[in-house]
């Protein structure tokens, strides 16, 4: 085989196909949710971990943003809430089955975001931000005046049914159940996740954060791809929102709050979004913090400024990004060693 | 085809920038495949003529045509798939994609993918798995040039691909561009700097000064010409 025929075949090894290693990951990482609450006795620790995982999935939307489009969102609460809301009124209102207002719960915000973004992906780097915080922030009012509706400021309770696909409603509340729920789905999110950077429009997506001009020169129309993206980051926002809305049978406007989008940015920067699974880190490494600071002082959210500007500077690529960075240093030194 | 003698025309184009006018009136016809060297002072409007013919600037007033068909009101996107393609001043790749993986990626929107011919053509073989900021500048250059030549473009439009090589390099990017113009049979406009790649490979020269077509001919009779000399060529030419 010519050098120039072994390089291309170098080239190919980052193809669509999946690695056997990819699969055992995520088999171990089901396992470790399943074994899980088996291991850890505090109901307190499971609920705090089921809340992180939630949190964490909200972030890995928001970091899958990041790292295919290249841009930040600081109103992804707004898919997060939209979807605990239309679950939470269609409910209320009882006009669907519980199954069915489950999918249409994701569906809703999915669908808003796509056709939402075909508008605001057009716009650039920082605009695009404020944009988004708008977004968010217009559905945070509405949620706030549309008292008719919401019940405003006060918010309501999901009147939840006795089953969901067969399964006793109080495997979604009970934190050693819902822990293993949401930690099975963040998996496969990550998974799905990992399965589409690899895919040729996951290609095509990171090559247009790349170059966005290159790409339209050579034929490629960029903005449905963006638009796409971030429909597929509002859906794993959506799913986060979904199963916080089950797991604590109550929706109030401050699921759609900037704050949260804050949050979630924050999470996604501490884990960094390079690795897709970076932003799930953030959220544990942040829900920990925020517990343990909180216990101490009122002022907590100054301790986790301070972890933010400390990550930011000595560790730009995130807690993941860097550990990512000393593993492949370590591999190498090994390989030469 | 529509039987046009053109590959690529533009017609009264003028195109505005800032308080003044970088493209005037400007006709431009490049039969099918010619090399047209396209050269001028700087400002005199050419990167901007090669950017109203390729898309990237929308048309203000005037014509473009492709083979005879208006396509003035067409994307980039749209033009590359008529079969236009370009290069552009400043290096214009995916810096952290491999070599292969944007070229690949060009070669799905390619009617006839042709990755392995154009990276050898190239002599990007050995860079495949190469992630593209991390290879030399010159080596940019002709990735830059590779992603405007997947799927064996009709016309090619190329905004000084020599800028930044040294000499040798330079010459032997002339070579390479004669050569597959003469095989691909691709029609190409070339923007450049290197008078001596201009005047060695292109069958034709258009010389723009501040915005408007100031001379037209072959390489000799652009070099006779005393309007151009005095422009822009000065006493070295």
């Amino acid at each position: 085989m010519s050098r120039a025929t072994m390089n291309i075949a170098a080239a190919r090894v980052a193809s669509p196909r999946l690695s056997h290693l990819s699969w055992l990951l995520l088999v171990l990482a089901l396992a470790v949710g399943f074994g899980l609450p088996g291991v850890v006795a505090s109901v307190l620790v499971l609920t705090l971990l089921t809340q992180a995982v939630i949190g964490g999935m909200l972030a890995v939307g928001v970091g899958f943003l990041i790292r295919q489009n290249g841009v930040v969102s600081f109103g992804h609460a707004a898919w997060y809430g939209v979807s605990a809301y239309c679950l939470g009124l269609l409910l209320r209102h009882d006009v669907l089955s519980a199954e069915l207002a489950l999918v249409l719960a994701l569906a809703v915000p999915t669908l808003t975001a796509f056709l939402l973004g075909l508008v605001i992906v057009r716009v650039p780097g920082v605009a695009f931000s404020m944009l988004t915080l708008a977004v968010g922030q217009a559905f945070h009012e509405f949620a706030m005046k549309a008292q008719g509706v919401t019940n405003g400021d006060d918010g309501f309770a999901i009147p939840l049914p006795d089953t969901l696909f067969g399964l006793p409603i109080s495997t979604v509340q009970q934190p050693e159940t819902m822990f293993v729920l949401c930690w099975s789905l963040l998996a496969l999110v990550i998974f799905g996740l990992y399965v589409t950077v690899r895919s040729p429009f996951g290609r095509l997506t990171e090559a247009i954060r790349e170059n966005e001009e290159r790409a339209r020169f050579i034929g490629y129309r960029t903005v449905l791809p963006r638009a796409a993206t971030y429909a597929i980051s509002a859906f794993v926002a959506a799913l986060a929102g979904l199963l916080f809305a089950l797991y604590n049978g109550f929706v109030s406007p401050e699921v759609l709050h900037w704050s949260l989008s804050g949050s979630a940015l924050i999470m996604a920067v501490i884990g960094g979004s390079r690795l897709l699974w970076g932003p799930a880190l953030g959220a544990v490494i942040f829900f920990f913090l925020k517990d343990l600071a909180g216990n101490m002082t009122e002022h907590w959210p100054a301790m986790i400024g301070a972890t933010v500007i400390v990550v930011t500077v000595l560790m730009p690529a995130g807690i993941a990004g860097t550990l990512a960075e000393l593993f492949e240093r370590l591999r190498k030194a090994g390989g030469r060693a | 085809m529509t039987g046009s003698p053109y590959a690529i025309e533009g017609t009264a184009l003028t195109r505005p920038y800032g308080g003044f006018f970088a493209v005037n009136k400007v006709d431009i016809a490049v039969p099918h495949g010619e090399i047209r060297g396209l050269i001028g002072p700087n400002g005199a409007g050419k990167s901007t003529l090669i950017d109203v013919l390729s898309g990237r600037a929308a048309v203000w007033s005037g014509q473009v045509r492709m083979d005879g068909r208006d396509i003035g009101a067409l994307g980039a996107q749209e033009r590359r798939r008529q079969g236009m393609a370009r290069s552009f001043q400043k290096t214009n790749i995916f810096p952290e994609l491999s070599v292969r993986e944007q070229l690949d990626i060009a070669a799905r929107k390619a009617e006839k993918p042709n990755v392995e011919e154009v990276m050898d053509e190239l002599g990007l073989s050995d860079l495949g798995a190469a992630r593209a900021r991390d290879i030399a500048y010159g080596e940019q250059r002709r990735l830059d040039l590779a992603l405007a030549l997947i799927g064996r473009p009709r016309v090619l439009l190329l905004d000084e691909p020599a800028a930044g090589l040294s000499m040798r390099e330079s010459l032997g990017l002339a070579t390479l561009l004669r050569d597959l113009a003469q095989r691909w049979k691709v029609t190409v406009l070339l923007v450049e700097h290197d008078m001596e790649v201009v005047f060695s490979i292109c069958d034709r020269i258009t010389v723009l000064q501040l915005g408007r077509v100031l001379a037209e001919g072959t390489p000799d009779e652009i070099r006779r010409s005393a309007d151009v000399v005095t422009a822009y060529l000065g006493s070295a030419a």
